[in-house]
């Protein structure tokens, strides 16, 4: 069992992530590019810039949340080269975490006692991306480099915690489903947004247009859904196929 | 017979209990170094899927 799943997972990850990365690269990654632009000469990934004291000092301003000075000295970090490895860095990135979620939604269907088929896994992908792309959304919208915002640790935490109440809130309602705890599962979804995200979008001095902000948010979104809907259709269906042939196996 | 029945249906479960966990463990990491991993180089390497995921980035 434990070898089914884990080549299930895999194909549905290795599935959704080639077609997450697509629409990555086509989608958000130039909105991406087009913000670092305005980043006040902090660079991430991108081309390298010189390094001028001024260039400095724009920098500390642009990261004026904690953490200017560690963002200062990672400019000798590595980072993946402009154009070709960047691409292949971001669509390996896209395939470790698109394993994980795969290897997440399996351990979920398994504690549920779902059998996995494409239409449950998708029933399970919808719910995974409810629970984790769009709740935090809704407190931390999807960000451009240099918008600026709360520490980092303190927007992991809501984002984490978000999740996890989310998730929980969905399986009080959709699989518990009686009055209590439909009513316990709605006080969960709610609370994270009544107690309030961090701060997040710097609206003050963040130089990207808010044009490019808004279109980013709602590409990144339906991205997020295309990527958990393919992991649970392609979690399912990899369950089955893997089944059989494990079936065949046997009976030979 | 029932006797065979409970201890496959055990032994079923035992497996199942342990799969989840492998399952869980491994996406956890898998998922943590693609998101939230605060090594520079993993967050250099990961940015552009980091902010399309909407994780939570620098």
């Amino acid at each position: 069992m434990i070898v089914r799943l884990l080549s299930a997972a895999l194909v549905a990850g290795f599935l959704a992530s080639v077609v997450a990365t697509g629409l990555q690269l086509a989608l958000t990654s130039p909105l991406i590019l087009q913000a670092e632009t305005f980043e006040g000469g902090h660079s991430h990934a991108h081309a390298p810039v010189s390094l001028t004291p001024a260039s400095l000092i724009v920098k500390a301003h642009a990261h004026s949340h904690g953490e200017a000075g560690s963002e200062a000295e990672k400019s000798d970090e590595w980072q993946p080269a402009e154009g070709f490895q960047r691409m292949a860095f971001t669509g390996l990135a896209t395939l470790i975490g698109g394993v994980g979620y795969a290897l997440l939604l399996a351990a979920v269907m398994l504690a549920l006692r779902r059998e996995p088929t494409p239409r449950s896994g998708l029933t399970v992908g919808v719910a995974s991306f409810l629970a984790v792309a769009l709740a935090p959304a809704i407190g931390l919208p999807p960000e451009l480099p240099g918008m600026g915002a709360a520490p980092l640790v303190l927007r992991q935490t809501w984002w984490v915690m978000t999740v996890a109440a989310t998730g929980i809130g969905l399986y009080l309602i959709a699989v518990r489903r009686v009055p209590i705890t439909i009513l316990g599962g709605l006080v969960l979804i709610v609370a994270p947004h009544l107690a309030g995200a961090p701060q997040s979008i710097d609206t003050v001095s963040s130089q990207v247009p808010p044009a490019v902000a808004a279109q980013f948010v709602a590409r990144s979104l339906a991205i997020g859904f295309v990527f958990w809907a393919l992991i649970g259709l392609a979690y399912g269906w990899a369950w089955g196929l893997f089944g059989r042939e494990a079936g065949s196996r046997t009976h030979a | 017979m029932t006797t065979a029945t409970l201890q496959t249906s055990a032994a079923r479960s035992g497996e199942g209990a342990r799969a989840l966990l492998v399952a869980a463990f491994l996406g956890l990491g898998l998922v943590f170094v693609a998101g939230f991993a605060p090594a520079s180089v993993l967050h250099n390497a990961a940015h552009d899927f980091r902010h399309a995921q909407n994780f939570p980035c620098h």
